[in-house]
């Protein structure tokens, strides 16, 4: 009997049939997850698509993949089963056992035993992969369509065995004789790098395999994401390789991630954001901060939680929720049936368990692939995790020092520390500086927000009153001219909400707006600058940003006049930096349709 | 080639050098090949540039300052 319950389907339900006629039967890993049927759906997509269908590695290695990867991970469940798979695909009892025992001492070819030392060490040592690991590969005559495949099936092992840990599915064989040394052991070679090794840091830049460009319109699946998240992250522009598998990965997440019968949205990308920040993947701590930001979770939440998530705001049930899906993602050999009691003694029912198991199988998918293709970013990652990130790489080795973790929050550079601590202690002159420092940002914050010189000149004084008033409640988990901003824009919404035609700052992106095109196609003068003197164009800049709609003009000002970064603006209005991208794109073309008439090649004369 | 549309749904990264090589080369060819694209791409970077560098929106020291000086004096005078 597996940890949660299961109920029966029909035997014709298509994953189960896709199941049979793959394998030859329907695991019991499979069956445990029966309390929610999509889930199931989106594991025979990723094993029809990674582990069956034909591809640049051939199927035995394949199956020796996954069956290393679950021997490393000492998942007996998996062992078992893949055993009997590597078994139905040509190998014989003794071989499996002799390459359980030792897989560098059977007869393997030079290329498939590199292969397997990578997938393992992916497996094993993921942040400290780099591209001297790729480099071996290739000098054992791997194109980058081997490589890809190596580390989607790697990505799929270890999908597949934190789902065996956290549903403890009942065996479908009899156990397999263990090697007496943890197949961790037996590598040779000494991982490449280390977190703290600059060097090896550089050399990790990616992406290691090549990424043709595919477009939305000639794959749907790309147009869905464009319109899901705003933006189609690297994450999955870097697996164009196979689109196919693309296509399977998609439908997948989609099917997990998407439905909110059990768990929320928010539950979900709090749990990938925990896991991901234990599994130290700047990348996806990034996409998921971002992605909560876009559901309504403020920035400093977010980082809270990439940091420590016991000392964020959740409810007690769903910081327990984190730590069962960090235990389960980080230190699965130790997860039991227990950690599952615990989670329904604080109200989590059957349903919501299985999900968050799959979600965190799905992260652990998803950091196995992001780390072995070398993704780049597609924004910044907090600063708070990065600059914690090697405590956290300690804390994640050793027991989580909850003393210790909560304190990494307070590590944050910020020049502004000193006064601001003074300020706190009522010293007038130490906040009269601060103030000082970063008036111009304040007042073009107002002056974006409310488009109106005089209204954000007094708003500018009941900022600074606010600010003063609160500033014992500032706790350094974000930088403080990020609080600032976030009084000025309270004291600026107080402000609209008094207007009769109130501006909207939060209404999401509409359908037509997205097919905002520019209309001006005529070129500009080379220096468009030299038509105009430095007063009018100033006039000129100041009256298209007014008459911009206020969500576009408050990012076009913080970018562009206030120059913060994509991802500062994002933070600082509480956006998720897809969404600012967006804002920012229709607020610089709207400009540039206004500015259009005066800097065409044969502009002269005065601006009106 | 890329069509225009295509293009314009890779504009916003592209003017901020965010896509990866593979797609950048894609975006320079059209842009070679695109008269109308061309226009669009130099003229938005030209935006950015006069908008940078307008100095809009700058409050001058003969207005803030006394805002500032106001508020200080409330303050003190709350203190005291």
């Amino acid at each position: 009997m597996s940890f949660l319950s299961e109920v029966q389907l029909k035997d014709k339900f298509a994953p189960f049939a896709a199941f049979q006629a793959g394998l030859g039967f329907v695991p019991n890993l499979v069956r445990a997850q029966t309390l929610l049927p999509r889930l199931i759906e989106a594991q025979a997509m990723l094993e029809s698509a990674v582990r069956l269908r034909e591809g640049a590695i051939p199927r035995v290695q394949k199956e020796r993949i996954l069956l290393i990867v679950a021997a490393e991970r000492q998942d007996t469940y998996c062992i078992a089963l893949d055993s009997k798979i590597l078994s139905s695909v040509g190998l014989s009892d003794v071989q499996i056992d002799g390459f359980l025992a030792d897989y560098r001492n059977v007869d393997l070819s030079e290329s498939e035993l590199a292969c397997l030392q990578f997938c393992l060490k992916l497996s094993r040592h993921a942040p400290s992969l780099c591209s001297k690991d790729i480099d071996a590969l290739r000098a054992c005559g791997f194109a980058d369509e081997s490589i890809f495949e190596a580390v989607v099936v790697t990505a799929l092992a270890v999908y597949r065995c934190t789902l065996s840990l956290g549903l403890g599915p009942e065996p479908d064989f009899g156990p397999r004789k263990l090697p007496s040394t943890r197949i961790d052991q037996q590598r040779g070679p000494a991982p490449h790098g280390s977190l703290s090794d600059s060097h090896e840091a550089a050399q990790r830049k990616g992406p290691y395999v090549r990424a043709p460009y595919l477009s939305p319109k000639a794959f749907s699946p790309f147009a869905i994401v464009r319109q899901s998240h705003g933006f189609i992250p690297n994450f999955f522009r870097a697996q164009t390789l196979r689109p196919d598998l693309l296509e399977a990965e998609l439908e997948a997440v989609g099917r997990i991630l998407l439905p909110e019968e059990a768990l929320t949205r928010v539950q979900k990308e709090s749990i990938l954001l925990a896991v991901s920040a234990a599994n130290l993947n700047s990348y996806c701590v990034a996409m998921h901060c971002n992605l909560l930001r876009g559901l309504g979770m403020p920035s400093e939440e977010g980082d809270q939680i990439a940091v420590d998530h016991h000392e964020s705001n959740l409810s007690v049930a769903d910081k327990g929720l984190l730590d069962f899906a960090v235990k389960l993602g980080t230190r699965a050999q130790e997860f039991s049936r227990e950690d599952v009691i615990n989670l329904q003694a604080v109200g989590f029912t059957e349903e919501q368990i299985l999900e968050c198991v799959v979600v965190t199988a799905l992260n652990n998918f998803a950091n196995t692939l992001q780390m072995g293709l070398g993704i780049e970013p597609d924004f910044a990652p907090p600063a708070v995790f990065e600059e914690n990130k090697v405590h956290l790489a300690d804390a994640v080795a050793t027991p989580i020092d909850r003393e210790g973790r909560m304190h990494l929050v307070d590590v944050l550079q910020d020049l502004d520390a000193e006064l601001v601590a003074q300020a706190q202690g009522g010293k007038l002159e130490a906040f009269e500086a601060l103030v000082r420092r970063h008036t111009q940002l304040i007042y073009r914050t107002l002056m974006a927000m409310l488009g109106n010189p005089a209204d954000a000149q007094d708003s500018l004084q009941d900022t600074l009153l606010n600010a003063f008033k609160h500033i014992g409640g500032f706790q350094g988990r974000s930088k403080f001219s990020t609080w600032l901003v976030s009084i000025a824009r309270n004291t600026a919404l107080q402000r609209l909400r008094g207007r009769k035609n109130l501006e909207s700052l939060d209404e999401p992106e509409r359908e037509d707006e997205g097919e905002f095109r520019p209309r001006q196609v005529r070129s500009w003068a080379d220096n468009p600058e030299q038509l105009h003197s430095k007063s009018e164009i100033q006039q000129l800049v100041e009256a298209g940003i007014v008459g911009l709609p206020a969500k576009y003009r408050v990012v076009v000002v913080l970018r562009d006049i206030e120059q913060l970064s994509t991802d500062e603006v994002a933070r600082e209005l509480g956006l998720s930096v897809p969404a600012v991208k967006t804002r920012l794109l229709r607020g610089r073309l709207m400009l540039r349709e206004w500015l259009s008439p005066h800097f065409t090649a044969s502009t002269r004369g005065a601006v009106k | 080639m890329i069509t225009c549309d295509e293009f314009f749904a890779e504009f916003a990264d592209y003017m901020e050098n965010q896509v990866s090589p593979e797609i950048r080369e894609e975006l320079t060819l059209h842009l070679s090949q695109c008269r109308a694209c061309q226009v669009l791409y130099d003229t938005s970077l030209k935006t950015v540039k006069i908008v940078t560098e307008s100095g809009s929106f700058e409050l001058p020291h003969s207005v803030s300052d006394p805002i500032i000086d106001c508020v200080m004096a409330k303050l003190r005078k709350e203190r005291s």
